[in-house]
């Protein structure tokens, strides 16, 4: 199975979760702020340095995992120049809206790949989140990339039935969908339901209260990693309100 | 006839196929080897869901690089290792009906072919039921069905009896053979040595990309099997410990035993 997690030794690998879990949530808003591409371009290949530095997630290790994006960067950078005048402003629009798509997907996948499954869980817990709303997450988080393996079986499985996606407008095309999209579903609740019997079978949700065989603890390093993304975040927030750096108007007024 | 030439295949930076080279024709050839050793993989590519990234295949003249999967699939039908994932429509008519539309055939071209593939796989009857409420062998059998009515020259299949009990496995065997009398060259891949000894009348053995053997059973089950991760049918150790040497199946042994078994009694 393809999974995001790479065991490694590294600091972001010995951040507490939950250090981690709002440094994302930061680091994507953040991006949010921005639409110019002169600011979000240095910002991804930032993120990039941070993972291939401070997670020892490679370089090329993150630009395998961002490739399957690349046809819709490709769309958005193709569409934008057609529906926006003048149009070298909707190149730029273009491509600032797919490098935001790429840093999100970017920080959502330096989070996997640096935190186990049981620190996720553990991470969003103790942010205050239900534990059930815990597991489902961290779960969800964990069968992506099987549900892309298995689209990819289906696909496989119609097209040796002459089925061709690529034929016909957007409403036969739609209509084709549905013949990887009931298997995919089917496929998918059995797994669903397979997992839910296992957690029962095992007690999960037996008892309100539930012991935690791992525990947590905030060092002064991850208190120091905290005030710094904060601390980043609201320089963040100066640079676009104060100084109303990084925002160029979409809509001319 | 398929003819693969020196073809190598890489997943992301992992050569997966190392340099195979095979031809078929109307014969049964079982592709064996351990899990992960590329069988599958080899196997996409005899339809084109997969292109070398050296080398080349070829089937019945035409290179798989230059013609899409749909094109593709009136030559060879690909048997996944799980129905499941090609059911989507509300009755067993409309699922096998499903491939021959895709060619653009006319209404009673279609509904012809739907019930000469029920009819090759035992399901006429099945028209009006809903594919997922079919047992396990049945499933199997419409998956191959599905295949069929797109009247392809070679059938691949993958794993077709792993989890299915003796009965249904055995009707999926008994479609196979028929389909293989009929004139379709099958390539059969599956862990079952004793369902290899059974149906296959050639072999081929791959170990981590590399085709290790190609030959006909008889050989293949000379070799030291247990070097590749697979045991010996049972049947053939019994068969050579009675000094009968090397059979397919019980009743070629009781025919060289001459029909005689123990206490001379006359087997059938
Ligand atoms: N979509 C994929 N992406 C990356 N690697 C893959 C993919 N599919 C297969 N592989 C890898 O290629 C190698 C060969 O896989 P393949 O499925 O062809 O083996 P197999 O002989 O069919 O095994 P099994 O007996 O388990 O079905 C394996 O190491 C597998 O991990
Ligand atoms: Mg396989």
């Amino acid at each position: 199975m393809v999974q995001f997690y790479r065991e490694r030794d590294s600091l972001l690998h010995r951040l507490d979760p939950r250090v981690k879990i709002i440094g994302t949530t930061l680091g994507i808003a953040a991006i949010m702020l921005y639409n110019d591409p002169v600011v979000l371009i240095p910002l991804f290949f930032v993120f990039l340095l941070i993972g291939a530095f401070l997670g020892k997630i490679s370089i090329r290790e993150q630009m395998t995992l961002l490739k399957p994006l690349l046809p819709i960067v490709i769309i958005t950078i193709a569409v934008w120049p057609l529906i926006y005048k003048p149009r070298l402003m909707g190149v730029l629009f273009g491509v600032s809206f797919s490098m935001r798509l790429l840093t999100f997907a970017l920080l959502t996948f330096l989070l996997l790949a640096t935190t186990s499954q049981a620190d996720l869980i553990l991470g969003f817990v103790k942010l205050g989140m239900p534990h059930e709303y815990g597991l489902t997450i961290s779960i969800s988080l964990r069968y992506i990339p099987t549900l892309y393996r298995l689209a990819g079986t289906i696909m496989d499985a119609q097209k040796s039935r002459g089925w061709e996606v690529e034929k016909g407008n957007f409403i036969t095309r739609a209509r084709k969908m549905t013949a990887v999209l009931i298997p995919l579903l089917v496929s998918s609740l059995k797994t669903a339901h397979e997992l839910s019997i296992a957690l029962e079978s095992r007690s999960f949700g037996a008892s309100p209260r539930r012991t935690f065989i791992r525990e947590i603890r905030m060092t002064k390093g991850d208190y120091v990693a905290l005030a710094l993304t904060i601390g980043l975040f609201l320089l963040a927030l100066y640079a676009r309100y104060g100084l109303g750096l990084g925002h160029i108007s979409i809509y001319p007024r | 006839m398929i003819r693969v030439k020196n073809i190598h295949f890489t997943y992301n930076d992992r050569e997966v196929l190392r340099g195979i080279d095979f031809r078929m024709g109307n014969e049964i050839v079982a592709l064996v080897g351990q899990n992960g050793s590329g069988k599958t993989t080899f196997a996409k590519h005899l339809n084109g869901l997969l292109k070398p990234t050296s080398g080349s295949v070829e089937v019945d003249g035409l290179d798989t690089r230059e013609h899409t999967v749909a094109e593709l699939s009136r030559l060879v039908g690909y048997v996944f290792q799980n129905p499941e994932h090609m059911f989507f429509e509300e009755n067993v008519f409309r699922e096998v009906a499903f491939g021959p539309k895709n060619l653009g055939l006319s209404e009673d071209e279609i509904e012809a072919r739907v019930r000469w593939a029920l009819k090759a796989v035992n399901l006429e009857g099945y028209e009006e039921r809903t594919p997922y409420s079919l047992s396990g062998g049945e499933k199997q059998r419409l998956a191959i069905a599905c295949v069929l009515a797109m009247k392809p020259r070679y059938i691949i299949l993958d794993e077709p009896t792993t989890g299915l009990d003796a009965r249904n496995s055995e009707s999926v065997i008994e479609t196979i053979g028929r389909l293989h009398s009929e004139g379709h060259g099958i390539l059969l891949i599956t862990h079952d040595m004793e369902l290899v000894l059974r149906m296959a009348e050639r072999v081929m053995l791959l170990k981590e990309g590399r085709k290790v053997f190609d030959g006909p059973v008889e050989e293949f089950f000379s070799l030291e099997l247990g070097a590749y991760g697979l045991d010996r049918p049972e049947l053939l150790e019994a068969s050579e410990r009675l000094g009968a040497g090397f059979v397919r199946s019980v009743g070629e042994l009781m025919k060289k035993l001459g029909g005689e078994g123990v206490d001379g009694a006359v087997l059938p």
